[in-house]
Parts: C-alpha cells; sequence; structure tokens
C-alpha cells in the first residue's frame, strides 16, 4: 500500500481560479518526497487537503488507505513557521501535539523529552520559547512533529525561514530523525538544492495553474549529510541535472517559465 | 584598544559592587529633594509669599492626615468606602466584561447585534450617569460601584475582545490539524493567548474603577474620600484636601503595585 496516493487532483478557488490541476502522485511508505515549485503554485494547497483542512471537491486522495480527515492521528503536519506557543515551555510545546490526541502527561513528556534531547534541546526543557533562538525553536517544532507517532509527515517549508547556516544543520537532523524512524515524508520547499539533498524525489509543479511538470528521482547515496554534499561534485551534477529537467518541464507545460526561474533560483 | 578596554572592564567591576549603593544613593537624592521641596513649601507660606488657605503647608497637611489617621481615625471609614467601592467596581466590571467577551467569542453574530449598542455606551461620558445612579442607587455605596463598574466593564471588554481576536492563525491551524475540538481550541489555545492583553485591561479596569468611583464620590456620597475631598473644598480646608489628594494618590500606587505584582506572576512566559 502506497503511504499516499492522490489522483486527478483538481482544486479550483471560485468559479475563474483554477488552483491545481490534474495532479496525481503515488508516494511509498518511509519515502521522501519533496514538492517544488514558484509560490503561488498550490503546493500548500495540496498539503492542505492532505490535512484535511481543505475539502476535497475533484479527485482522490488516500492516505494509507483512508480519505484524508481533520485530526488524522496518521498525518502530522509542520507549518513553516515553528508556531510555537509562547505560554508553553519547550517541553510544553513538544508534547502539545500529543496532548491534543490525548496522550498521558507521563507518557507523552517522557516521548517530547526523548525527541527534545535527540534534536539537541535537552536543558532547555523549561524555557519558553522567548529565550530560544530561531534554529532553536524550529529544533522545537520537529521534537513536536516527531513525538506524534503519525507514519505521515507533511511539511511546508519547515525550514524557509532560517539562515543558511541553521538551515543546513536542521537539514541534516531532520534526515537523521527521518532515517531512525522510517516515517514517510511529504516536504515542500521552493529551494530546489534542499529538495535534491533531502529527497529520494522531487517533484516539480507548474506556476499556476499548478501541473505536475517533472518527477524526478535522486539517486544520491544515504546516508547523507546535507553539509557533506555542498562540496560533493556528484550532488553539483545531479543538481543541475534536475534543474535542466525543470527547465524542460516548464518550457513543455509552457507555463510561466520566467517565473518558477526566478523562484526557484533565488532560493 | 587596550587603553580603552581597561577603563570599561574596570567599570563593569565595580557596576556589581556599586548596584547596592547607587539605588541607596538614588533613594538619599530623592529624600534630599522632597525634603526641600516641603521646607520651601512650609517656608513660604510662614513667610505669606504663598498663601495657605489656597495652596495649605505642609505641616497643616500632616496635622490634618494625623488627625484624621492616628487620633480620631475617621479617615479610615472614608479609606474603606472608596478602596470597598472601587474593589467592587473592579470585579464586578470585568468579571462581566470577560464573560460578555468569552460569549461574543463563542457567538461572533450576537457580537456583531450588540456592537452598536456598546460603541454608543462608551462614547458617553460614563460620569455625566452619575446623578442617574445616584438617584437609582441612593448615596450608598451603590451609586459609585454603578458608575465605577461602567467604566472598567467597557475597558476590560474591549482587551477581551481584542485578545481573543488577536490569537495566532498558525496556532489554530496547527490544533485542527491535530485534531482539536472546539474546546480544546479555545481552552489551549485562544484563551492563554488572550491572556496578556485582557490582563492590560484589567490594570486599566482598576484605574477606571478608582476614578469613577471617586469621581461619583466628589458629585454627591454619604462617605468616601471623594466626598471628603468635595466637603474639604467647599470649606476651604486646603491642608485637608491636600492631604486626602495625597493619600489618594499612595492608594492608586497601592492598588497598580498590586496588579503589577499579579501580572507578573500570571505571566512568567513573557
Amino acid at each position: 500500500m502506497s503511504a499516499v496516493r492522490i489522483a486527478n487532483l483538481t482544486v479550483r478557488f471560485g468559479a475563474d481560479v483554477l488552483a491545481v490541476d490534474d495532479f496525481s502522485l503515488d508516494i511509498a511508505q518511509g519515502e521522501f518526497v519533496s514538492i517544488v515549485g514558484p509560490s503561488g503554485c498550490g503546493k500548500t494547497t495540496v498539503l492542505n487537503l492532505l490535512t484535511g483542512l481543505l475539502p476535497l471537491e475533484r479527485g482522490d486522495i488516500s492516505i494509507l488507505g483512508k480519505r484524508p480527515f481533520v485530526g488524522n492521528p496518521d498525518v502530522a503536519y509542520m507549518l513553516a513557521r515553528d508556531s510555537l506557543m509562547p505560554w508553553r515551555t519547550t517541553l510544553g510545546n513538544a508534547s502539545y501535539g500529543a496532548e491534543v490526541r490525548g496522550v498521558g502527561k507521563a507518557e507523552r513528556e517522557a516521548h517530547a523529552m526523548e525527541l527534545l534531547r535527540r534534536v539537541g534541546l535537552a536543558g532547555f526543557e523549561h524555557r519558553y520559547p522567548k529565550a530560544l533562538s530561531h534554529g532553536m525553536r524550529q529544533r522545537c517544532a520537529l521534537a513536536r512533529t516527531f513525538t506524534l507517532d503519525s507514519p505521515v509527515m507533511l511539511m511546508d517549508e519547515p525550514f524557509g525561514a532560517l539562515d543558511a547556516q541553521t538551515k543546513l544543520q536542521l537539514e541534516d537532523l531532520l534526515l537523521e530523525l527521518w532515517r531512525e524512524e522510517k516515517r514517510t515524508v511529504v516536504f515542500i520547499t521552493h529551494d530546489l538544492a534542499e529538495a535534491v539533498a533531502l529527497s529520494d524525489r522531487v517533484i516539480v509543479m507548474s506556476a499556476r495553474p499548478g501541473r505536475i511538470v517533472a518527477d524526478i528521482p535522486i539517486g544520491l547515496q544515504r546516508p547523507r549529510s546535507v553539509k557533506a554534499l555542498q562540496k560533493d561534485p556528484e550532488f553539483h551534477r545531479i543538481y543541475a541535472q534536475v534543474w535542466s529537467e525543470l527547465e524542460r518541464g516548464i518550457a513543455v507545460s509552457g507555463g510561466a517559465a520566467s517565473s518558477v526561474n526566478s523562484q526557484a533560483v533565488s532560493a | 584598544m587596550s587603553t580603552q578596554v581597561k577603563p570599561l572592564l574596570a567599570a563593569s567591576a565595580s557596576t556589581a559592587q556599586s548596584a547596592a549603593g547607587t539605588s541607596s544613593r538614588n533613594l538619599l537624592g530623592h529624600a534630599a529633594f522632597i525634603l526641600a521641596f516641603i521646607g520651601l513649601w512650609e517656608f513660604s507660606s510662614r513667610q505669606e509669599w504663598l498663601n495657605p488657605t489656597f495652596f495649605g503647608r505642609p505641616s497643616g497637611i500632616a496635622q490634618y492626615l494625623w488627625n484624621g489617621l492616628v487620633v480620631d481615625r475617621k479617615l479610615w471609614l472614608e479609606l474603606g468606602y472608596t478602596v470597598a467601592g472601587t474593589l467592587l467596581s473592579f470585579v464586578l466590571g470585568s468579571v462581566l466584561a470577560i464573560a460578555v467577551g468569552l460569549l461574543f467569542a463563542m457567538f461572533p453574530k450576537f457580537e456583531k447585534a450588540a456592537e452598536p449598542y456598546l460603541t454608543v455606551l462608551n462614547a458617553m461620558p460614563r460620569l455625566a450617569l452619575a446623578p442617574l445612579f445616584l438617584l437609582w442607587f441612593g448615596l450608598g455605596i451603590g451609586s459609585k460601584v454603578a458608575v465605577g463598574t461602567s467604566l472598567s466593564f467597557f475597558i476590560v471588554l474591549a482587551n477581551t475582545i481584542a485578545g481573543i481576536r488577536g490569537v495566532s492563525a498558525d496556532h489554530i491551524t496547527l490544533s485542527r490539524s491535530l485534531g482539536a475540538t472546539p474546546s480544546q481550541l479555545f481552552f489551549k489555545v485562544t484563551l492563554p493567548s488572550a491572556v496578556p492583553v485582557i490582563a492590560s485591561g484589567l490594570r486599566l479596569g482598576l484605574i477606571y474603577s478608582m476614578l469613577g468611583v471617586i469621581g461619583s464620590e466628589i458629585i454627591a456620597a454619604e462617605h468616601g474620600l471623594g466626598q471628603v475631598l468635595s466637603y474639604l473644598q467647599s470649606t476651604f480646608n486646603m491642608n485637608g484636601v491636600m492631604g486626602v489628594t495625597l493619600l489618594l494618590a499612595f492608594m492608586g500606587l497601592l492598588v497598580t503595585a498590586g496588579m503589577s505584582r499579579l501580572e507578573r506572576s500570571l505571566l512568567k512566559w513573557q
């Protein structure tokens, strides 16, 4: 069974805005798949449909065999901003998802503590978010996401707001957690290098209406270190290859190539 | 470079040492200033540069307060009425306001319907209602509590609404995606995120309660510092007027300091 199966998804906002057009995608269990594309291409829309926050109108989606619904315990959602609650301590934030899902206090806190340790926040569990740096806050958000035992993780540009150095560290941290936990990740980004470094597959979307213009397997060896990849000629060769496939895909689709280019390059 | 660093280091080393010394020196400075001010006032009034009928005199003020607080202790009763009126208006006004604010959060249609009426009521200078309240609730504690409550209610309500509206969309999205129930959303997200804004509303509500109570007492009351003030003013007892004003200032200070302390212990995370 696939982890996520999307078939012929079409999304319209109002009568005349076609946001996503005939989008089909199959993601295997344990796979790390990135979706890249210019802003406004419907990446986040697809994610919101997977969480059930947006109702499905045309097409079909199944997550581990089930239709999406709000509060699906099989799904963990990580937002672009850390969305830590300032009135909760690091521990309170890391265990928040499990708390909402009704996990007992002792159990959820033990689990959250373990993840805080793994993301390098041991000793900070009783601090409030205002005392944490951006990177630490996003580490805490990672811990909160992984404290949920959901097999499918949906991540919406989780590292988009971080500086380059911190971003590399957190990308490696995410890969490490993912390798140990064997979860399925759907990762939204507009940063092509990030997508190539992290993923098993990169899905390239066109500008609105969002269509898949390329589906590119990434053959880089695992386990990977994103930091080490920065100096790896193989990474740059694949990056260039994906880049040209992306350009070709956009040319074929006849979409707004220039807007995709500028978006992807700037990332 | 090294010549610059040395004095900096020396300064920072001595900062910790002299922290206590600085604050006591400040205190001494203030004491000296106040003593000089009082001395000058006393002296000018004895030299009849200042007319004591209009400005009172420090020794007279002290005499008045000593009399009222220690000798015949009549001021305590009046102070008690004012404090009780203030606290009662504050509690009544804020409990009502928070309840209404929460109702608004749960039933947005109700808020929409009530908004124009509240806007008109809030625009009305509430002190102007005091004569009406005096007629309705009499010269006892009722009328001043009515005025105080009418002031604190709107201030706290406005803050409660603002606090609830200010809830982060990300927190709501995250919680909804986790399957939070409406009551979980309310108690785990909306309410805690609104608390700081409500708390600053409460602080203002307390000050406004005091203002309403004293204002109402000045207009008419059987008891209360405002009433005393008005009586002393009409009998040209300036020492008394100054003394009571000083007392009111101290009361205000105490009340807001207590509020800050409560706020700090409630909002450690800020």
